[in-house]
């Protein structure tokens, strides 16, 4: 695909992940806004080599969610690749439906149940390692949100995954400097983020996670191991990107807009 | 006398050499027969260093791509403070890890209560997918290693840090399915233990010459098709139990003789959480003693109960 349809892939998403919030009622929009060009790039840019067909192939890419409060983005996109129906959609979070608002490994195409925050970098490491072991090629991603990064557990996993080489590890944090009730800088500082991981060991790439330029430079040739060590690609996002009206606004996350904010939303996004 | 952890990792070192799959994670646990497993299979050891959390991710994600792993670290550790990365992976994905925990109730009875372990069997029995094998003798060590490959769900492997008595004659006598041996046959009354409590009931049953069963429950949770089988045969029963009585042995035994429908008298006896955590030093038995479970309580209890 190209840039020019990467952004229209990504406007429909920001779209249907609202429309399928709205509809439920439910749902954390600005937390799955802020990670689309992240996404869309695995998916569509061709950096996870997963095959809709073959969905066990042991030489797929994974890809661990691990900030799964993303899950109507990631839901959006499976349906999109034709894993399920996107009529499926329409009953996110429903009595008759197949997923709800965290993320759960019975649907088609997720590799983990995740909501429990300070999981898949642990998960993620121990499947490269497997990799490792057993002279597998595929890569294993893993997105992170910038919260997540205060649970001790994730320290434990960035030593450990430096210590073992594992070049075949690509975590990606979704850096939008929100958590639920304040800016991250505000609650407990996360920066100088690139330091500090650099000094757990990892090859760290920064760069503007919304701009697939960016993204596809830091994506590209990981395949080749540029390094010895795993690589953190820290992605600065905005929390809620695409609609202005839950951006920058701290108490806004798990949650759609509502009242008079509905019609402002679909107007920004078109629906 | 060989301890129980000696014979489980003998055991294991003797499978991963034939099949490469095993992987030991240790969060900066040890033991003589980690030694050669280190030494000689080095490609399935892994280090996690003392983070018991990231050990228990790392087993998973080995696990969710067919490996056979045992985490090992001491058990208070690896259980309570991990409980969270347990009930996600292991209960809730049902990713089946092995969690090798060394220190079941009072184990390391000089380290103080941050290492006693009296909340496991309750904590681990809430989550679903799991299966509590609090280990009596080292032929149950030996043969929760050799029926890796059987194991469908996480096991938790409880392991007593001292050497312990025999209850068992050979591995090939142990059911880890089945959950239950009746060691001593009796009539009337029923004493309901297992771990270092077993062999404590034991002595007293044999030096007093009481006229009491002995049963073995080993296996949480309860196989009760099994239980009722050597149940039925009494009137009372004495739960003895070395962890928190609260959703512990007894509370299990209760809840199984409930669904059976069996109308069984119990005692419960066990760790009582009015008394708190405990600070006495001296030996396990002088804190069964600050808990009431002391020899010469437990001979009174024993006789004087029903």
């Amino acid at each position: 695909m190209d840039i020019k349809s990467l952004e229209e892939k990504s406007y429909f998403l920001r779209q249907k992940t609202l429309e399928t919030c709205l509809k439920a009622k439910t749902g954390h929009v600005t937390s799955s806004l802020s990670c689309v060009e992240i996404l869309v790039s695995l998916y569509y840019g061709g950096f996870l080599e997963i095959n809709p067909k073959d969905l066990e192939d042991d030489d797929r890419d994974r890809f661990i969610l691990s900030k799964a409060q993303a899950s109507p983005l990631l839901y959006t996109i499976l349906a999109d690749l034709g894993l399920y129906d996107l009529k499926e959609l329409d009953k996110f979070a429903q009595k008759d439906g197949i997923f709800g608002v965290h993320l759960q490994h019975s649907v088609p195409g997720v590799e983990s149940t995740a909501g429990a925050l300070g999981h898949g970098l642990g998960l993620a490491a121990g499947i490269a390692l497997r990799a490792k072991m057993d002279r597998k090629l595929f890569l294993t991603y893993t997105l992170l949100g910038d919260g997540e990064l205060y649970e001790g557990s994730i320290w434990e996993s960035l030593k450990f995954a430096s210590h073992n080489n594992l070049n075949n590890l690509v975590g990606i944090i979704d850096r939008n400097y929100l958590c639920t009730t304040d800016f991250t800088e505000n609650l407990v500082e996360l920066e100088p983020l690139t330091d500090k991981i650099k000094a757990f060991g990892w090859n760290v790439i920064r760069v503007n996670g919304h701009c697939f330029k960016s993204l596809f430079e830091a994506f590209d040739n990981l395949r080749s191991r540029p390094s010895r060590k795993p690589t953190m690609i820290i992605c600065d996002t905005v929390k809620g990107k695409g609609l202005k009206v839950m951006s920058y606004k701290p108490l806004c996350h798990g949650v759609p807009p509502k009242g008079e904010d509905i019609e402002i939303a679909k107007k920004e996004l078109n629906i | 006398m060989i301890t129980q952890r000696d014979a489980f990792w003998d055991e294991i070192y003797e499978l991963a050499r034939v099949d490469r799959d095993i992987i030991v994670i240790s969060a900066d646990m040890g033991s003589p027969s980690l030694d050669k497993f280190r030494r000689d299979l080095p490609q399935q050891f892994i280090n996690t260093g003392i983070a018991e959390q990231n050990s228990i991710l790392i087993a998973s994600g080995l696990a969710k791509e067919g490996k056979k792993v045992f985490v090992y670290a001491i058990a208070s550790f690896l259980t309570l403070n991990c409980i969270e990365k347990i009930r996600v992976q292991n209960g809730m994905m049902n990713i089946p890890i092995n969690i090798v925990g060394v220190g079941s109730g009072f184990s390391y009875p000089d380290s103080g209560p941050t290492h006693h372990l009296c909340e496991d069997i309750a904590i681990m029995r809430a989550i679903p997918n799991i299966t509590t094998l609090s280990i009596s003798d080292k032929h149950m060590a030996i043969k929760a290693a050799r029926d890796y490959k059987t194991y469908k769900n996480t096991q938790y492997i409880r392991l007593e840090r001292q050497p312990s008595g025999e209850i068992f004659n050979s591995h090939e006598d142990v059911s880890l399915t089945h959950g239950v041996k009746e060691v001593i046959s009796g009539k009337g009354t029923l004493v309901i233990s297992n771990g270092n409590l077993l062999f404590k009931s034991k002595e007293i049953i044999e030096e007093q010459s009481l006229d009491f069963g002995l049963c073995d429950l080993y296996r949480f949770p309860i196989n009760e098709s099994a239980l009722k089988e050597i149940v039925s045969k009494y009137d009372k029963i004495i739960s003895l139990e070395e962890t928190f009585l609260p959703a512990g042995q007894g509370s299990a035994i209760l809840e199984a003789l409930n669904n059976l429908g069996l109308k069984i008298k119990v005692k419960r006896l066990g760790i009582d959480p009015a008394k708190g955590y405990c600070y006495e030093y001296g030996g396990r038995e002088a804190i069964h003693e600050y808990y009431g479970i002391g020899k010469d309580n437990l001979i009174s209890e024993f006789k004087n109960s029903f």
